[in-house]
């Protein structure tokens, strides 16, 4: 078991490494830079701005110092930053996940913009889950258990309702009626209580439909297995056999789907995100790439790949303890 | 399945459209305002000012967002007049202008404060423009100072070139225009050392690395033998030509005259910064904890992406005028939210071309809220003019002449026809300039300014146009077409937009409907397009934009200028820039604008572009915001700015919003507007009385 987590830790960096390097030549493929606007710079500005940033030098050494960046590179005697990880070795000062400032938002670094609009996308994306998990659950087993009846279908049905209509739709919808028609809450932007219910309802809407057919789907079939026989044939009660015994195999799938449901929505979603003006992360990445802030970019896709891979390998260990029958070698 | 999932989204949509219909018959109780219309209670401005701002150093960001958010931290010399967008009063009381349009000497109000208390002087204004053009600080705006001697090779790290004998080697030698503009000869003001030595002839600048230097020199052998052995002194930033003779008054000295600059001087760029603050907390002197500012509002709260909050500072030297206690500032961009948020009574007001296509014709509706007036901004399709077949200006005519604008603007519902190049109702002194120089060029060339405006469409002489080319037509009922026009080498490039996709779809039909030929349209994504159509590697017809600057026709045409001009066409000409040259070296401005008609209508018979339209403002207000209006450039200066609580003052009929009074606006414009009239009047009054004693010398 600590064999196994061992080695996952250590494939996170090759494959974060890997992955940050893929997006730092899709950047630099990308016609365009940071500076590029309507307006023409004269060379002398353009000079300045590449002499600032670093640009100037050979590539082979961008991309090391980028690289640096984003895991682990000595400090310089003239470099006073307090983000990421820092520590001496042998007289020499070190200093990791440090992902430099951002190069569009003057005076901001990458570490300080990641944290600041984390919280807002967690937020929202960790109730959004909690309120899916919630319906989902609910939903997927009385779909199940009622099998072929009209609970089945109606649950089901709106299920297929919210996988089929996108966020983007149901977001308006919810406004016009809640936010125009009603007068009840507010339309967009952070801020109270009643400014989240909303978009925590819009994103949650797909997981829940989600999570409603992974749970009927893994609660009939472990509900026909032996040893939930077993168990009603040794004269459990019902609601035993179904929590105790039913529920713990037949959410396997929905913990599997858990693990990158929950990195993506803490990553923050666009589309929710744009449309009720909330300062989270999804909004943040966008810009990052349409303004060619490489620095953002690559701290965000470092930041988000650790996060995603971390978060299978909960979800991995999880399935242990869960399904006794899983084996870690 | 699949069919299925196409039921389940058909039942969706009807979903859609049928709640979106309840909730539509639901609100629109065809009440007079949009949404729900309560003047807020407290003194406080909610306003949605587009994308999150780059930086609140005024020095950086380029882009409006920021412009408005800046205004209302910090002063400039001038300030736009809320309607116009003129330069009046600011920290400077008044400013004078010297004979040869050179030199201007600014006299500075005394009260002025920072938001710390200390005293605005003449010395903040010369380290705030020596930091702007510092090569360390890299702002994108340089180029807005390169007007101010010296500037330019201080920004661009370049060295003078000083001979064992001490003398520098002078520009006018080696450019080859001789000395343009007899500088030294325009001087007036106290003469000081640093006054002496800006008033000299303008010294050669060269690059100031070696590498750069070589490269010039491999160019210019004349100059690499005139710097042979001579030593390369840098250009500081104590070179550059702006002065404080003293505490209050503050001196600029010009490369070459520009009418235009003092309107120049109310963007953000030049406003004044506090030097102490930014030399003691570096990159970081704009977070709230930090910043000193010079405006009528203090910034008081900052979180990125959601709000910005800025309180009325009292110790502003106008303070008795700021009626807001607060503005609150939402940066977003997606229309629709912002639509939602007026509509729930959230925000009062929002920045331009805001309003969406879909909802222009609801908007439109509401006549004491919706504003559409025309912008200094215009749309164009720039012409590739380096390849065929468009390197041929008869086909770029035939093209130009192929679009219907009119109907263009009909279908866009927000935007105007446009016919030149800088747009119209916006310049009007400018445009009385240009009927006249029109109607007598045209004459001359046989033609009339009717022709010449009728040139919005007119397919007949287009196709004349396009035989005239050497394509033969072939004609079939009502269907023309131009079997041998090299359409493989023509297309139209636009970025992705949905606006612009509408706009190239709509120009596409007209080529086809009115010569028979079908442009391919490619749309791209924006940073990939402003690369492609920069390095001219598009072929036939790019969309552009361009939104001038400052209030002159000048900010338009000199994007044709020089042959490095960035007009993204590969068009240049010396006839053009000296006409520009001689323009802008005319005091009277009425001449001046003369000149530059001559230029426009020049470039405009070359068709270097296919004009559109020209772009409106597209926003909306509460009518109980006042003392906004729909300036040509959307920014406004907020202490202009009050809500009226009283639904009889309201603002009505918004049409008439620029003409209507609203006379405590007046008053106030009057008041400023007061130090520099009297200062012009005393001034005229002094030069006459001893003109005549001197006449008679």
């Amino acid at each position: 078991m600590l064999s196994f987590i061992l080695r996952r830790l250590l494939i996170i960096v090759p494959m974060a490494i890997l992955v940050v390097t893929v997006t730092w030549g899709l950047i630099r493929l990308a016609p365009g830079n940071f500076y590029t606007d309507e307006k023409k710079l004269p060379p002398a500005i353009e000079e300045n701005i590449k002499k600032k940033y670093g640009l100037d030098q050979p590539v082979y050494k961008q991309y090391l110092l980028m690289l640096g960046n984003v895991t682990c590179r000595t400090k310089s005697a003239d470099e006073v930053t307090a983000n990421g990880l820092q520590f001496s070795v042998a007289g020499a000062d070190f200093k990791c996940f440090d992902f430099g400032d951002s190069l569009k938002y003057v005076g901001d670094s990458v570490n300080t913009i990641i944290f600041r609009h984390l919280p807002y996308s967690a937020t929202m994306g960790i109730l959004a889950y909690i309120l899916a998990l919630g319906i989902g659950l609910t939903a997927g087993i009385v779909a199940a258990l009622k099998q072929n009846s009209a609970w089945d279908y109606g649950s089901m049905a709106l299920a297929m309702l919210g996988l089929s209509v996108p966020n983007f739709v149901l977001g308006p919808i919810l406004v016009l009626v809640f936010s125009l028609g009603l007068y009840i809450l507010p339309p967009a932007r952070w801020g109270g209580v009643a400014n989240i219910i909303l978009p925590v309802i819009t994103l949650s809407a797909i997981y829940a439909a989600y999570i409603a057919r992974l749970t009927r789907a893994g609660m009939l079939e472990v509900m026909r297995s032996d040893y939930i026989r077993t168990a009603r044939a040794k004269g459990l009660s019902e609601t035993v056999v179904l929590l105790k015994h039913g529920l713990r195999g037949g959410i396997i799938p929905v913990v599997s789907f858990t693990g990158p449901a929950l990195a993506s929505l803490l990553a923050g979603t666009v589309v929710v995100e744009r449309v009720f003006a909330i300062p989270g992360l999804g909004n943040i990445f966008i810009q990052a790439v349409l303004n060619r802030d490489e620095p953002l970019i690559l701290g965000i896709v470092a930041f988000l790949s650790i996060l995603i891979m971390i978060f299978n390998l909960v979800v991995d260990i999880s399935y242990g303890f869960l399904d006794p029958r899983i084996r870690y070698e | 399945m699949k069919r299925a999932r196409n039921r389940q989204i058909r039942v969706g949509l009807a979903i859609l459209a049928l709640s979106s219909f309840l909730v539509s018959c639901a609100t629109q109780a065809n009440s007079r305002f949009y949404g729900k219309t309560e003047a807020p209670k407290a003194n406080v401005l909610h306003y949605i000012s587009g994308s999150e701002p780059e930086s609140l150093d005024p020095a950086v960001p380029t882009g409006q967002p920021e412009a408005r958010v800046l205004m209302a931290l910090y002063d400039g010399l001038v300030e736009y007049h809320p309607k116009t967008m003129e330069p009046m009063p600011g920290i400077a009381q008044s400013w004078e202008k010297g004979s040869g349009g050179t030199e201007y000497i600014f006299h500075l109000r005394k009260d002025a404060k920072f938001s710390n208390g200390d005293p605005v002087t003449a010395k903040d204004f010369v380290y705030s423009f020596r930091r702007a053009v510092s090569p360390e600080l890299a702002s994108k705006n340089a180029y807005l100072e390169y007007y101010v001697k010296y500037a330019e090779g201080y920004n661009s790290g370049n060295s003078f070139v000083k001979g064992p004998d001490g003398k520098f080697l002078l520009k006018r030698d080696f450019d080859g225009s001789g000395d343009v503009i007899s500088a030294a000869e325009d001087s007036f003001g106290p003469e000081t050392e640093f006054h002496k030595f800006i008033g000299e002839p303008e010294r050669l600048t060269v690059p100031g690395a070696a590498k750069g230097r070589t490269a010039l020199f491999e160019k210019d052998p004349k100059l690499k033998a005139a710097a042979e052995g001579k030593e390369f002194v840098p250009v500081r930033a104590e070179d550059v030509g702006v002065e404080a003779i003293d505490d209050h008054t503050f001196r600029i000295k010009l490369i070459q005259p520009a009418p235009y600059f003092i309107g120049l001087l109310g963007h953000q760029f030049f406003r004044v910064v506090h030097q102490p603050t930014i030399e003691k907390h570096g990159k970081s002197w704009t977070k709230p904890a930090n910043i000193v500012t010079s405006g009528a509002f203090l910034l008081k709260e900052h979180r990125p992406y959601d709000q910005i909050t800025v309180v009325k500072d009292p110790g502003y030297w106008d303070a008795a005028m700021v009626k807001l206690d607060s503005i609150e500032f939402y940066p977003m961009e997606e229309a629709t939210t912002m639509m939602n948020l007026y509509k729930a009574g959230s925000v009062d007001a929002m920045y331009n071309h805001t309003a969406p296509a879909a909802w222009n014709d609801v908007l439109r509706g509401y006549k004491d809220e919706y504003l559409n007036f025309p912008e200094v901004a215009v749309e164009y399709y720039t012409v590739n003019v380096k390849k065929a077949p468009m390197n041929n200006p008869l086909v770029r005519k035939a093209f130009a002449l192929a679009i219907d604008r009119e109907a263009l603007a009909k279908f866009r519902k927000t935007t105007k026809p446009l016919v030149d190049f800088s747009p119209e109702g916006i310049f009007p002194q400018y445009e009385i300039a240009r009927t006249k120089i029109y109607t007598e060029e045209l004459k001359k060339q046989g033609s009339s300014l009717e022709e010449w405006k009728a040139r919005i469409f007119n397919p007949e002489k287009a196709r004349k146009l396009l035989v005239e080319a050497g394509y033969p037509m072939q004609q079939n009922g009502d269907k023309f077409s131009f079997p041998s026009f090299p359409i493989a080498d023509v297309e139209l490039t636009y970025n992705t937009a949905e606006s612009n996709k509408a706009s190239a779809e709509f120009m596409q039909a007209q080529w086809r409907q009115n010569l028979g030929i079908t442009v391919p349209l490619k749309n791209m994504e924006w940073k990939t397009f402003l690369n492609v159509r920069k390095q001219l590697e598009y072929n036939g017809l790019a969309r552009a934009g361009w939104v001038g600057d400052y209030m002159d026709p000048f900010t338009f045409l000199n994007l044709f200028y020089s042959e490095k001009n960035d007009s993204s066409t590969g068009w240049s000409s010396p006839k053009f820039d000296k006409l520009l040259d001689d323009a802008n070296k005319e005091p009277d401005e009425m001449k001046r604008f003369e000149i530059l008609a001559r230029a426009e209508l020049f470039m405009m018979q070359e068709q270097p572009i296919l004009p559109l339209q020209t772009q409106a403002t597209n926003w909306i207000k509460k009518p109980y915001v006042k003392g906004m209006y729909p300036n040509p450039g959307t920014l406004h200066p907020w202490k202009f700015i009050y809500i009226e609580r009283d639904p009889e003052k309201w603002d009505r009929d918004v049409e008439n919003i620029m003409i209507n009074r609203d006379e405590w606006v007046e008053g106030q414009i009057g008041r400023l507007m007061a130090s520099q009239t009297e200062f012009i009047e005393a001034k005229k009054a002094l030069d006459n009385a001893p003109a005549s004693t001197a006449k008679a010398e």
